[in-house]
């Protein structure tokens, strides 16, 4: 009798530690970002948006009967992305979530590989991230195709009838940076308006750091161009655009892909040139309700805890991300990779259910096929959403389009 | 012909720019006899300075440079008093320090902005200037012009006046110049701080133009570098021409070939000139080979 009552008295005061012990166990999301180097500012605004989710999830008592913690981990290389994941695998990591530099993300999800954690990626572009076929990779969030598609269909749908033109026989300039990013959206942008009718008359590529961009501004000027396209970084853009206004280059649309949608352009150029020059990058909070629900509710939230508005656009994608990676987790019970991906391969979310106007549905390489970039326009120094149709606000018009 | 009259233009308004960058670093590569790797990151914290300037107090980038020159002034004073002085009997070390203070520049630089890319509001790069159809920044236009004066204020600096000449002599033979009575540790303070003056003023003119961000000092030391090669070590008119060169070389060359190869000319040149004509265009001829020589 004591042996037995000693045993049960035993194996109850495990099974309590142990439930004990499951119950304060957080879960642990390991956020790779560059939060020191020169582009920490965005490094920051993403992470700031899986912090909001993860504030909201926690407020309804966390995920599967846990609480939800986020360890940052500062990468803005391929080498440190590796470092970032053993640091944080150290620190009980169960789950990887980063980050918009491809080479980074890249790196990081075959180092958790090796952990067998799951990389959840919600805001790198390239393409091959989602090709690899790596076994723990899963991308909530648009890649560098739909960034072209998005700049093709605008071009189609928004551009040319502002102009009254059609768009077979529209003269097209695509401009970009000369790395493997810039390069290869500018090579899909090709084919997609070729494929459209229109006609590309010049494709240019620069180096971001270069100190002059008269030479690629007076290439495209030769070309009369009607519709100027630009994929790159702030740098180059601003300086593109300054030279473009000091050469007298002034295509009727200018349309920028990625950036040039942040204060940092609009202090460059002020708010005068930039009216009417439209901007193909991630879904902004003033897009409307129905469009991207609860994109009203993450602008409060995000004023409320950082005491400003949002820098960039890229923390709402990052945001929604990681909603989607909370959803998939309670879905599976788990914070298993295979099981994750299970869930998430059976998600079937429509368009406009997130506030980015994301739906959910993964493709056999789990890169969401219902995340799309939206169209805004720089109108008198602020940024107002445009296209598709329905994320604009009823009573958003386009201005100075063909520009003057 | 139109296109033709533009790149020429723009070619040497781009000059103006590598000129006014390398007159500094090739002053201080003359006389001290270090390859100032940081040269870039005192430009990039002129800009930045500028941008303080003009973002507090409203004060404009072409006022705001005669307060940047001189606190860029000080502050060569102290990194050649403070860094580079006790390290006078190690050249090599001396240039790890430079490289040293070039990452701490961008870092600090870095952790104060966050990288957020700042720029002066669009009033001061407004202003272009047509001529028959050739059009011309303003604020470039500036900057060309204050390379040019800067080069011939300096060479006549250089040859006129007593710290001039003992800056020459130094350049020439610092023992026998030690012997002549030329305190050799003030030049060295002196062209130091002359150079990062220069920086100063570079980085004020060119805040108006560029985006600014921790890491756009390296954008024109790389050319910088090439310019003082081609130019010739030590020589301010060198660093002129050899400024003027680079930027004509590159506009053509972007235009005419391809913007993406542009940048591959600077270190075409660089190697050319190093094969054919190591002493540069206007260098004085076997300078080039006292570069790491004992320095105390």
């Amino acid at each position: 009798m004591t042996y037995r009552a000693g045993l049960l008295g035993a194996a109850l005061g495990i099974s309590m530690l142990a439930t004990g012990a499951l119950a304060q166990e957080p879960i642990r999301i390991g956020a790779i970002n560059p939060y020191s180097g020169p582009v920490a500012l965005y490094g920051d605004e993403v992470a700031r948006g899986y912090q909001l989710a993860i504030d909201e999830a926690n407020a309804k008592g966390g995920v599967i009967g846990r609480k939800v913690e986020l360890l940052r981990g500062d990468a803005s290389n391929p080498q440190q992305g590796i470092a970032a994941v053993e640091k944080l695998v150290s620190d009980k990591a169960d789950i990887f979530v980063g980050t918009y530099i491809s080479a980074v993300s890249n790196a990081a999800s075959d180092a958790a590989m090796r952990y067998s954690k799951l990389y959840w990626d919600t805001n790198a572009l390239a393409a091959d991230l989602t090709e690899r076929g790596l076994p723990n990779f899963v991308r909530s969030g648009p890649y560098a195709a739909n960034f072209a598609e998005v700049s093709a269909n605008a071009t189609r749908e928004l551009l040319a009838p502002a102009l009254g033109k059609p768009v077979k026989g529209l003269k097209v300039w695509i401009e970009s940076e000369d790395s493997i990013y810039g390069t290869s959206i500018a090579k899909r942008q090709k084919e997609l308006l070729e494929k459209d009718g229109a006609t590309v008359v010049g494709i240019g590529a620069h180096n971001f750091r270069a100190n002059d961009l008269t030479d690629s501004v007076l290439r495209a000027k030769a070309a009369a161009p009607d519709v100027w396209i630009n994929t790159g970084y702030v740098p180059d853009g601003n300086l593109l655009l300054r030279t473009m206004r000091d050469q007298g280059f002034a295509p009727q649309a200018v349309l920028l892909v990625g950036t040039g949608d942040t204060f940092e352009t609009l202090d460059a150029l002020g708010a005068e040139y930039l009216q009417g020059i439209t901007v193909v990058g991630y879904p902004r909070p003033d897009q409307t309700e129905s469009y991207g629900p609860g994109a009203a509710t993450y602008l409060a939230a995000y004023k409320k805890k950082y005491e400003r508005d949002p820098i960039a656009p890229q923390g709402m994608t990052a945001y929604v991300g990681v909603k989607i990676l909370l959803e998939a987790i309670a879905a599976a019970g788990s914070v298993e990779v295979e099981k994750i991906r299970a869930a998430a391969a059976k998600m079937d979310k429509p368009t406009k259910s997130y506030a980015t106007g994301f739906g959910v549905k993964f493709d056999d390489k789990f890169q969401n096929t219902r995340a799309v970039p939206t169209v805004v326009q720089w109108q008198s120094g602020k940024i107002v959403t445009v296209y598709p149709k329905e994320a604009a606000q009823p009573d958003v018009k386009l201005v100075n389009l063909p520009r003057k | 012909m139109e296109i033709f009259f533009n790149i020429l233009l723009s070619g040497i308004l781009l000059g103006g720019i590598y000129s006014l960058v390398s007159i500094g670093l090739n002053l201080i590569f003359g006389v001290v006899r270090i390859v100032n790797f940081a040269q870039g990151e005192l430009v990039m914290l002129a800009m930045y300075a500028t941008f303080f300037c003009f973002a507090k107090f409203g004060i404009g980038p072409y006022y705001a440079v005669f307060l940047v020159a001189p606190l860029m002034f000080v502050v060569g004073l102290a990194i050649q008093r403070i860094v580079l002085q006790p390290l006078q009997s190690e050249p090599m070390m001396q240039i790890f320090a430079t490289f040293g203070l070039l990452i701490l520049f961008e870092n600090s630089v870095l952790a104060i902005t966050r990288g957020e890319g700042y720029s002066l509001a669009g009033t001061y790069s407004r202003a272009v200037i047509d001529i028959f159809g050739l059009k011309a920044s303003v604020s470039r236009l500036i900057v060309f012009l204050a390379a040019t004066a800067i080069a011939i204020a300096l060479t006549l600096f250089l040859q006129r006046t007593m710290a001039g000449k003992a800056i020459r002599a130094v350049i020439q033979d610092r023992h026998s110049a030690r012997l002549m009575g030329i305190n050799v540790s003030r030049t060295y303070l002196l062209t130091f701080a002359l150079g990062s003056a220069l920086a100063g003023v570079a980085g004020a003119l060119l805040a108006p133009i560029y985006t600014l961000s921790p890491y756009i000092g390296g954008n024109f030391i790389l050319a910088a570098f090439a310019v003082v090669v081609l130019g010739g070590l030590g020589s301010v008119p060198g660093a002129y021409v050899g400024g003027l060169a680079v930027g004509l070389m590159e506009a053509f060359a972007g235009y005419y070939v391809d913007p993406a190869l542009k940048q591959a000319i600077w270190f075409i040149i660089f190697v050319v000139v190093l094969v054919l004509r190591p002493s540069g265009l206007m260098g004085q001829v076997g300078a080039e080979e006292v570069g790491l020589r004992e320095q105390n």
